[in-house]
């Protein structure tokens, strides 16, 4: 377990403030921010490298204050490997092995064991981070810190030894805290995510949480929320609206319906907002676009007219002039090609009220 | 040449005219440079050279004058490496309170001039001294013995010494050391298996700077110890006491020994792909 309590930290001038969260025992985070944000300098204040110098940092239940990094049973990957130079692959994984049984075992398990008769030297980039993986694995610690580990591995690798150190993960109950610059890995690895910027956590919580409901406009951007909206919350009132069907939760929690005013775009939802000037954030993904009106259950339905259509690949980005307010979605290649979804056309997009974060 | 190609001298941009003069003038600077630097070794060993070789068998003192700065500029260095070596790594790695004052401290008697280093060591460790007389209340005579000549080898070449390993040893990326401790290595033994063996290549090239220091140093340990007779100071005398004529073999002998230590460093030299880039 690793908690930390208003933990602060210092590197030149750059410095850690008031960081905490908690990632239970046995848990998988992962730490995402923007280059700069202390991401790094965060990992090797928990391994005991950089000294922390205020707030508490707790590892399996134990404060560690004072305790030297060797003595924190911590696992430390570092983006590039760093892989000692003077010794070949097995040696290093073999560095601060339990034992030579389970040097072996942690580089079979994590693809480095072909490259035992390979000089250090002449490994690529993906391959050394491999190696390290299996170095700090080696030593069978309670808890890993992996700084970036699988970006340097071609996609095809990176999900087959991403797969193995979850695999791992799960085996040993070792928790793992990892930074990733990767919102696809921080979803699909982690059971808590971290947003830090600027040496402070802005927000941290489970990664479904922490995407769908951004704590700030800024966040919002940051994550890739394409559709965010500044304008003025208006509460409905506490009773579910006909619009909302049946009684949702979010109403008994207290959350109101909502009427969002953003220019001359009327967004309906439910949430707990205060009346009062706000941003709706809307995942691109949430939103739906048909070339002719239709019927469904989605609340907030506008016609527009696609103003871009930007294909990355098996992705299409759509962006609807909805009366001088652009509207993104993110729909497959496959579907806008079958829509025949093009520049100047009239189109109908559409999004529930639970698909709208209002922050 | 081609009908189409204007004439160079014409159409070439004063800018690169400029160049072209700037460049030939540095060519010309740094050949005169190189041949002050290169000339007098040259014409030395040119034209007593041979003699000197043939000097190493005929020449007793001579013979006696060599093992006995080998033997000292040895020692110097090994004290210089163990006094010298925590110095150099606190000062690469520790960030304290007058560490500026600590590394002027240390590269002050590269400064000063060596007579004065000679006479500063000579107040120090003089008979009339306090270390001085204790030394010869157990037996031990400083001044105008080898422990003489070792004490003023040591004081003017270990500075060298410090620096250079200072430098070899920041040169290591302190990541790798990182690295070592969460393997559950101590800090000692993090020194032991990764900070050494990454620095050991820039800590000989320094002991060997340091050992070349030594053997060539004439102006403290003539203060401290004419006699026994180093090297430098057996050249000296003879040029004194007999002339250019004898002492131009003994100054052969010293400069080609100074070929030693030269190849060395050469040796040590990272070739391609040898150096501990980060991995």
């Amino acid at each position: 377990m690793i908690e930390l309590a208003a933990l602060g930290a210092r590197v030149g001038s750059f410095a850690l403030e008031d960081v905490s969260f908690t990632i239970p025992q046995g848990r998988y985070g992962v730490v995402i921010g923007p280059a700069g944000s202390g991401k790094t300098t965060l990992l090797e204040t928990i391994a005991g490298i950089v000294p922390q110098t205020a707030g508490t940092l707790r590892l399996d239940g134990r404060d560690v204050r004072g305790v030297p990094p060797e003595r924190r049973r911590v696992g430390f990957v570092y983006q590039h490997g760093l892989l000692f130079p003077h010794l070949s692959v097995e040696e290093n994984i073999a560095y601060g092995a339990v034992s030579g049984d389970a040097a072996r075992e942690a580089a079979r398990r994590i693809g480095a064991e072909s490259l035992y008769g390979r000089s250090v030297r002449a490994l690529s980039g993906g391959e050394r981070q491999l190696v390290a993986i299996a170095r700090a694995l080696a030593a069978e610690p309670s808890i890993l810190l992996l700084d970036e580990p699988f970006s340097a591995l071609d996609p095809r690798r990176r999900t087959t030894v991403r797969r193995e150190v979850r695999a791992l993960h799960r085996e040993r109950g070792m928790t793992v805290l990892q930074v990733t610059h990767d919102f696809t890995e921080a979803g699909l690895l982690g059971d808590v995510a971290v947003l830090l910027d600027a040496g402070r956590v802005l927000q941290h919580g489970p990664p479904e949480r922490v995407f769908r409901h951004p704590a700030s406009p800024y966040i919002a951007e940051f994550l890739g929320a394409e559709n965010v909206f500044a304008g003025e919350v208006h509460i409905l009132g506490d009773a579910a609206p006909d619009w909302v069907e049946g009684t949702p939760a979010p109403l008994a929690l207290g959350a109101h319906a909502v009427e969002f005013c953003a220019g001359p775009m009327r967004i309906y939802t439910v949430g707990d907002a205060p009346p009062g000037p706000g941003y709706a954030v809307i995942r691109a993904e949430e939103v739906l676009l048909s070339p002719e009106p239709h019927v469904s259950s989605a609340r907030n339905q506008f016609v527009g007219r696609i103003a871009e259509v930007e294909t990355l690949g098996a992705l299409t980005r759509i962006t609807v002039d909805i009366a001088g307010m652009p509207l993104i979605a993110a729909l497959t290649t496959r579907s806008a090609k079958e829509l025949a979804l093009e520049p100047g056309r009239e189109v109908y997009a559409s999004f529930k009220a639970m698909a709208v974060h209002l922050c | 040449m081609s009908v189409f190609a204007p004439p160079v001298e014409r159409t070439m941009p004063s800018a690169m005219r400029a160049n072209r003069i700037a460049s030939i003038v540095a060519a010309v600077a740094g050949s005169l440079f190189l041949l002050f630097l290169f000339a007098p070794i040259a014409k030395l060993v040119g034209s007593a050279g041979a003699t000197g070789a043939q000097r190493l068998f005929t020449d007793a003192e001579l013979r006696g004058s060599l093992w006995l700065t080998a033997i000292t500029a040895t020692a110097a260095t090994v004290l210089g490496v163990i006094g010298g070596t925590p110095l150099a790594y606190l000062l690469a790695r520790r960030t304290f309170r007058g560490r500026a004052i600590l590394a002027a401290v240390i590269d002050l008697p590269i400064l000063i001039p060596h007579p004065v280093a000679g006479i500063a060591l000579l107040l120090v460790l003089g008979r009339q001294s306090l270390v001085g007389s204790a030394a010869l209340h157990v037996g031990l005579r400083v001044v105008g013995s080898a422990w003489g000549i070792i004490a003023a080898m040591l004081f003017v070449s270990a500075p060298l010494y410090v620096s250079a390993a200072r430098e070899a040893f920041a040169r290591v990326d302190t990541r790798y050391e990182a690295v070592g401790r969460t393997l559950g290595d101590t800090a000692w033994r993090v020194f032991r298996r990764v900070t050494l063996p990454l620095s050991v290549r820039g800590l000989i090239g320094a002991a060997v700077v340091m050992w070349a220091r030594a053997v060539a140093e004439f102006g403290a340990v003539v203060i401290l110890a004419y006699n026994p007779k180093v090297v430098s100071v057996l050249s000296y005398d003879r040029f004194t006491s007999y002339g250019l004529t004898e002492a131009l073999p003994v100054a052969a002998v010293l400069a080609i020994l100074a070929l030693i230590p030269l190849t060395v460093l050469r040796a040590l030299r990272p070739g391609r792909g040898a150096g501990f880039d980060e991995l």
